[in-house]
């Protein structure tokens, strides 16, 4: 390895190391989430160092997309006196035990990583590839050995909404801020792009890194966007239209997986020659629904009052 | 020429360790996104220059995702976190 490989490795962990640190003792909220958001930046650089650009591209649609956007708009909700508040039982504890603590976390890790069967699954999985339906080892995993895992997933994510839109009111209403007139063109521009990035994605999950997350975090993206920009949801698209683009990936997964039962009567286990389109359809609806479910998230109730406009 | 491209990609997170000292200073909210916002551009920088010392290509995708979520953080931050009265910007701190 080369000096200069060396010393970005070695800086990527310092700084990374630093904005860990800031994130969680950072004297104002604010600091807080810009070194959270900048933590997960400098993490999908080490995911590509690391070189395991799948996790890379998840980490960056999800920590650069939404992920900064909940947590901003968050502090926004929160009161003045509390969003300057410091971290006062935080700030008290001293860095040592936090270091001792880490460190030994790191040790332990680093002996249960050792212990592990040396090749791991990965041989496995790609003696199994012929029979997948994908080229991409990953997508395979994701969509058809491991598919019950990810069903389960989007299923947490279905429920996470129903627990946050039981909560109360969607928050859109409530909070305008400084006039953006410019804000509109911007969205305008990169709407089409997002989207565009989106269906990008998904076409690539099938050989390559990409799929259904990164895909709906961009589409997420996209509508966030827009919501900021002044756009409302469509009268018409409230209600049943769209609790059903909500559990649309789940139920597609459902239909498949319990559908695939009649020919080989296994839960979950697709025939070979149907496997590539039965994939392509729980990846297109799987990101579909899950782009609408991350801009559910942020808006944060559903949406009933609404005055005009549409997306 | 794998040498020059870490060279380069060394230097442009030797920006990136600027821009934090400026995200932990402050004082202000905007300075912090800012500064947030520029170790976004480096970071696309860095990628780029480290799909060419690796040639893996879809390093090429995850720069992309990251240029074009550039200015998710920066207009909610605008429409939903910035004080409406500039004089009361409550992250300033007394440093």
């Amino acid at each position: 390895m080369h000096p200069a490989e060396a010393l970005f490795d070695a800086l990527l962990l310092l700084s990374m190391v630093v904005l860990a640190w800031q994130g969680v003792h950072a004297r104002n909220m604010f600091r807080a989430v810009v070194s959270f958001m900048m933590f997960g930046l400098l993490t999908a650089v080490a995911w590509v160092r690391l070189e395991a650009p799948d996790i890379a591209l998840a980490e960056a649609a999800l920590g650069a997309g939404l992920t900064g956007a909940l947590l901003l708009a968050t502090l926004g909700r929160l009161k003045p006196e509390r969003r300057g508040a410091r971290l006062q039982r935080a700030a008290k504890l001293s860095m040592l035990p936090w270091l001792a603590l880490g460190l030994a976390g790191t040790m332990t890790l680093l002996a249960v990583t050792l212990a592990l069967p040396a090749p791991g699954l990965g041989e496995r999985v790609l003696s199994a590839m012929p029979e997948a339906g994908v080229d991409s080892p990953v997508t395979a995993v994701l969509l058809n050995f491991r598919a019950w895992d990810t069903l389960l997933e989007i299923a947490v994510m279905l429920l996470a909404v129903i627990a946050i839109w039981s909560l109360g009111q969607d928050v859109l209403a409530s909070t305008s801020r400084l006039p953006a007139p410019s804000l509109p063109a911007l969205v305008r521009l990169l709407f089409p792009l997002l989207v565009l990035s989106t269906f990008y994605l998904l076409w690539r999950g099938g050989h390559g890194p990409g799929g259904a997350f990164p895909a709906g975090a961009l589409l997420a993206a996209g509508l966030v966007l827009a919501l900021l920009a002044g756009a409302r949801v469509p009268e018409r698209m409230t209600g049943a239209p769209l609790r059903c683009a909500l559990a649309a990936g789940l139920l597609a997964f459902i239909i498949i997986a319990v559908g695939v039962m009649a020919e080989g009567g296994v839960f979950f286990a697709y025939p070979p020659r149907h496997a590539p389109m039965l994939i392509a359809i729980v990846e297109i609806a799987a990101g579909l629904s899950i782009g609408v479910m991350l801009t559910a998230l942020f808006l944060g109730g559903e949406p009933t009052d609404t005055q005009g406009g549409s997306t | 020429m794998t040498v020059f491209y870490f060279a380069g990609a060394l230097f442009l997170l030797a920006n990136v360790v600027v821009a934090l000292a400026r995200v932990l200073r402050g004082p202000t909210a905007a300075d912090r996104m800012l500064s947030g916002e520029l170790m976004g551009t480096t970071a696309v920088a860095v990628l780029l220059l480290l799909y060419g010392a690796t040639g893996i290509e879809a390093i090429i995708d995850v720069a992309l995702v990251f240029a074009i979520l550039a200015a998710m953080a920066v207009v909610t931050f605008v429409r939903r976190t910035w004080p409406e009265d500039p004089a009361v910007d409550n992250e300033r701190e007394q440093t």
